[in-house]
């Protein structure tokens, strides 16, 4: 297992590399220049276009052959240093080192939200099948995944801070991220970005969990006269986990990238989806990379993680 | 009538007591107290860059720093000047061709050293002019004599007086002048020559060092979320008043204006812009108040009259006819929901450079006819043809004309439009193909250019040659103007102009934003009727199709008092209090 973790950190390393080398190409050779943005203001001033795409260009070392630009990066990254942002004129590094705390929190509360709820009501759901719950469940879970987040968001704003005013209509960050505050400020946010994958959730394990409750060990167990809590927690929980454990990972790959963005926009959170889209906009090279770099191995130490599960749910699993 | 004399005594005493009251209210202010944050509703993508705003390009982080740092004059709502940094007005000298600078004598920086001379002297030759720093807008400081662009001559006189000195007249240098703000020198020349350092100076991106210069000192900037500013107690003008009267001023970045407009209602921010669809609603709450503004925005057609546009194109009555098939009050009426007004050249109603009577006022009663419009057609030699009842317009080769329209997604009011100008060209027998392209790939393959077959780099006007990648014949776009130089928009209409991606060429109109930017320039009145002369040629030339000038929409909690609104509402925003 030892050495297994330590060849898919080194693949890690070597597909990271690439994906770097990619991206810092593909933002390079696009048509897109930092100057396109500033083109209506250079205008209004009357200022010539060239002299000013001139300047910039060559301030942010931006004038330079592609390679040397390429070799610098690599060179400066090996050192620790990921850049300069000039879109929000600081160093890379303290750039994503003042967000990712909002993602983070944003997406670690929505997940625990979305499996706890999810999963729970999934049991329930697959256990009372047929019943009142069941029907109830169903329903709330197909609405919820229909509902896009940033809708709901904005739903939840309305009726909650503007007409309720029971909360802020914005994230604020004044309060301390370990503050009552701000764990309160955040229920918005969670529910909008945790409501789908809940709902997902409910869906999948109730699947999973009647796909095994109808099979021979689990009348085994019932006939070797086990509690019905034991047969239901341990034997059939524990082998419906498997797919789910593979939905859930990759739903929090798909989350970083996706969902916890748009969350973060509706409600002003400053997170590093808001940082990398902006970054995107104003062509700030050095931040789309890093963003683009961190974002990689966030995905591949999730693969990791997700194969390492397995062995933990299913002992058959075994990694040479 | 008998006075007594205790009477009399107590009537000089009331008189003398009115007399002293009368003066004491004539020479003092009554200060106000500072109280509360002023929370302004900004949308992402308009947040500053920078606050070490030398090295910015764009209008927000001059705007940030604006907060700590005056400039040396700003303007009313009714564009007179308003010194800030000045003790006397700028002097020029008769042949325009020497300013006269002179500061006040009371500003100081953070270490209370005073602001000199000196320092703004510093800051334009060692650091704007500088060829290490590459100050994006250094070409506003250079004028061309003897062939070659060359920088204007700044100088030290003493400690509160510089001069500045041109080789060359140009009128409306004098708002660049404006607008200048000091870099601190003790500070400066510790990163001089070391582009790198200066980017990355502590002190210029914390604004710390901007001693009394600005109503609020910089306090905290958290990227995408809010720039804080808390009082300036020592604020150079708020020294009789009071003023600024807010203890923080925050600017909340908001990710999308419907939530920023929720912040509004539910009270979690001061001011911010409103949509039109929202005004009535915002209009009908109490605590709001709901401003209608100019702005310096306007949106246009432009029409490709370079080669690889439709030929028609070219021609002056061809475009006339366009414009006049397209209908600005309703563009008015129906997509700004009647926060706009028709516009008939890049100078706004707002400028002082206005003139009514000049314009050629196409697109609007009497001179919007679809009629007209066509018979227009058929006199520039153009022919059409019934399908059903609908008009075709032949071009000389004898096929229906297809114009292709470019513009850029993401915004209601450009598909609106778009969609309209394609149903008001049908109108008159034109099908307009419309095209939705990313903004870097518009500028890219449909506005720069370069003559066929030749080694030029892609600009976006290399001459009457030039061509773009993509054929194109109309595009969608907005643009922003200066009421108070709008000569700057030659960058659009001047034959050498760098921004003349639609290939308009024209000798008078060229002869014009010489003059206006010369010596005949400098008398204002001369001045104005070279403006009413350049807006009535323009209009009847139509480059482009001047469609509308947009006003905005702010609204502001009620208890905010001593708004002045108008363009340049800002210009007060020291004064502004909580009642």
């Amino acid at each position: 297992m030892r050495n297994y973790i330590i060849k898919r950190l080194f693949y890690s390393v070597i597909i990271a590399w690439g994906i770097l080398t990619v991206t810092f190409i593909l933002l390079r050779i696009g048509p897109s220049s930092p100057v396109d943005r500033y083109i209506l203001n250079i205008a209004a001033r009357g200022s010539d276009v060239e002299s000013v795409r001139q300047a910039i260009e060559a301030r942010y070392g931006l004038d330079k052959p592609l390679l040397e630009q390429y070799f610098d990066y690599m060179g400066n990254l090996l050192q620790g240093n990921w850049g300069w942002s000039f879109s929000a004129s600081m160093p890379v590094m303290d750039l994503i080192g003042s967000h990712w705390i909002y993602s983070f929190q944003l997406i670690l509360l929505s997940t625990i939200f979305a499996i706890l709820l999810g999963i729970g009501l999934g049991v329930l759901s697959a256990v009372k099948q047929n019943t009142r719950f069941d029907y109830a469940a169903s329903i709330f879970s197909f609405i919820g995944i229909s509902i896009p987040n940033f809708w709901l968001g904005l739903m939840l704003i309305m009726a909650f801070a503007v007409n309720l005013g029971m909360f802020k209509t914005y994230y604020d960050t004044s309060y301390s991220i370990w503050s009552l505050e701000n764990l309160r400020q955040l229920i918005l946010p969670v529910l909008a970005l945790g409501t789908g994958e809940l709902a997902g959730y409910v869906r999948y394990t109730r699947s999973s969990m009647l796909d095994n409750l109808h099979k021979e060990f689990v009348t085994t167990a019932r006939a070797k006269g086990l509690p019905e809590r034991t047969v239901i927690g341990k034997h059939v929980f524990r082998n419906a986990m498997l797919p789910l454990v593979t939905i859930i990972m990759f739903d929090l790959g798909s989350v970083v990238f996706g969902g916890a963005y748009l969350t973060e926009i509706v409600f002003g959170i400053p997170g590093l989806g808001q940082v990398s889209f902006n970054a995107i906009f104003a062509n700030d090279y050095a931040v789309v990379v890093a963003v683009t770099l961190i974002s990689t191995f966030l995905v591949l130490f999730i693969n990791l993680a997700t194969d390492i599960l397995y062995t933990y749910l299913d002992p058959r699993i075994r990694y040479e | 009538m008998h006075i007594t004399k205790g009477e009399r005594c107590c009537a000089i005493l009331t008189a003398t007591t009115l007399v002293l009251l009368s003066l004491a209210g004539c020479t003092t202010t009554v200060k106000q107290e500072a109280k509360g944050t002023f929370i302004e509703g900004d949308v992402a993508g308009g947040e500053a860059e920078t606050l070490n705003w030398i090295l910015a390009a764009d209008a927000s982080s001059f705007a940030y720093a604006g907060y700590t740092v005056e400039s040396l004059a700003s303007y009313d709502n009714n564009f007179n000047v308003v010194l800030r940094c000045l003790a006397k007005d700028i002097e020029v000298s008769p042949d325009g061709l020497a300013y006269t600078i002179t500061i006040r004598d009371d500003l100081r920086w953070s270490n209370n050293s005073p602001v000199t001379a000196e320092d703004y002297v510093y800051t334009l030759k060692n650091l704007m002019f500088s060829d290490w720093l590459n100050y994006n807008y250094r070409e506003d400081w250079m004028e061309e004599f003897g062939g070659k662009k060359v920088f204007v001559t700044p100088e030290v006189i003493n400690q509160t007086t510089f001069t500045i000195t041109r080789k060359t007249v140009q009128p409306e240098f004098i708002y660049t002048l404006y607008d200048l703000i000091p870099y601190p020198k003790y500070i400066s020349v510790k990163y001089e020559g070391d582009v790198e350092k200066f980017t990355q100076a502590r002190e210029f991106n914390e604004l710390s060092y901007t001693g009394n210069l600005g109503p609020y000192k910089f306090k905290e900037w958290l990227k995408n979320d809010k720039f804080v500013l808390e009082r300036n107690p020592d604020f150079f003008l708020g020294k009789d008043n009071g003023a600024p009267y807010f203890q923080q001023y925050i600017i909340k970045v908001l990710g999308t204006s419907a939530v920023m407009q929720a912040a509004l209602e539910a009270g979690d921010i001061t001011y911010c812009g409103i949509e039109p669809h929202n005004v009535a609603k915002f209009k009908k709450m109490d605590r709001i108040n709901v401003y209608t503004i100019p702005t310096r925005g306007y949106n246009i057609i432009s029409y490709n009259q370079r080669a690889n546009g439709w030929e028609g194109l070219r021609r002056k009555e061809v475009r006339q006819a366009i414009s006049m098939a397209v209908d600005k009050e309703t563009i008015v009426r129906r997509i700004y929901l009647g926060f706009a007004e028709p516009a008939y050249s890049f100078i706004p109603s707002s400028s002082p450079w206005y003139t009514d009577d000049t314009v050629l006022k196409l697109g609007v009663a009497p001179l919007n006819s679809k009629q007209k419009a066509m018979e227009m057609l058929r006199s520039a030699g153009y022919e059409y043809t019934k399908n059903g009842d609908k008009n075709i317009l032949l071009d000389k080769s004898g096929q229906p004309v297809k114009l292709l329209l470019v513009t850029t997604p993401g915004s209601d009011v450009v598909e609106s439009m778009s969609l309209l100008i394609k149903q008001e060209l049908s109108d008159i027998g034109i099908d307009v193909e419309v095209k939705w392209v990313q903004w870097s790939t518009l500028l890219r393959q449909y506005m720069m250019n370069k003559v066929p077959g030749s080694d030029q780099e892609l600009r976006y006007n290399n001459g009457p040659e030039a061509v773009s990648e993509e054929p194109w014949d109309l595009s969608l776009m907005g643009h922003n103007t200066d009421p108070m130089a709008p000569s700057g928009s030659a960058v659009f209409f001047a034959s050498d102009g760098g921004l003349n991606s639609f290939g308009f060429f024209n000798d008078e109109v060229d002869q014009l934003f010489h003059k206006i930017r010369s010596k005949d320039g400098l008398d204002k009145t001369a001045r104005a009727g070279m403006y009413g002369q350049l807006a009535r040629l323009i209009s009847e030339e139509q480059p482009v199709d001047f469609l509308t000038f947009t006003r905005a929409n702010v609204g502001f909690q009620k208890n905010v008092k001593g708004i002045e609104p108008g363009i340049n509402m800002g210009y007060n925003s020291y004064l502004w209090r909580f009642e």
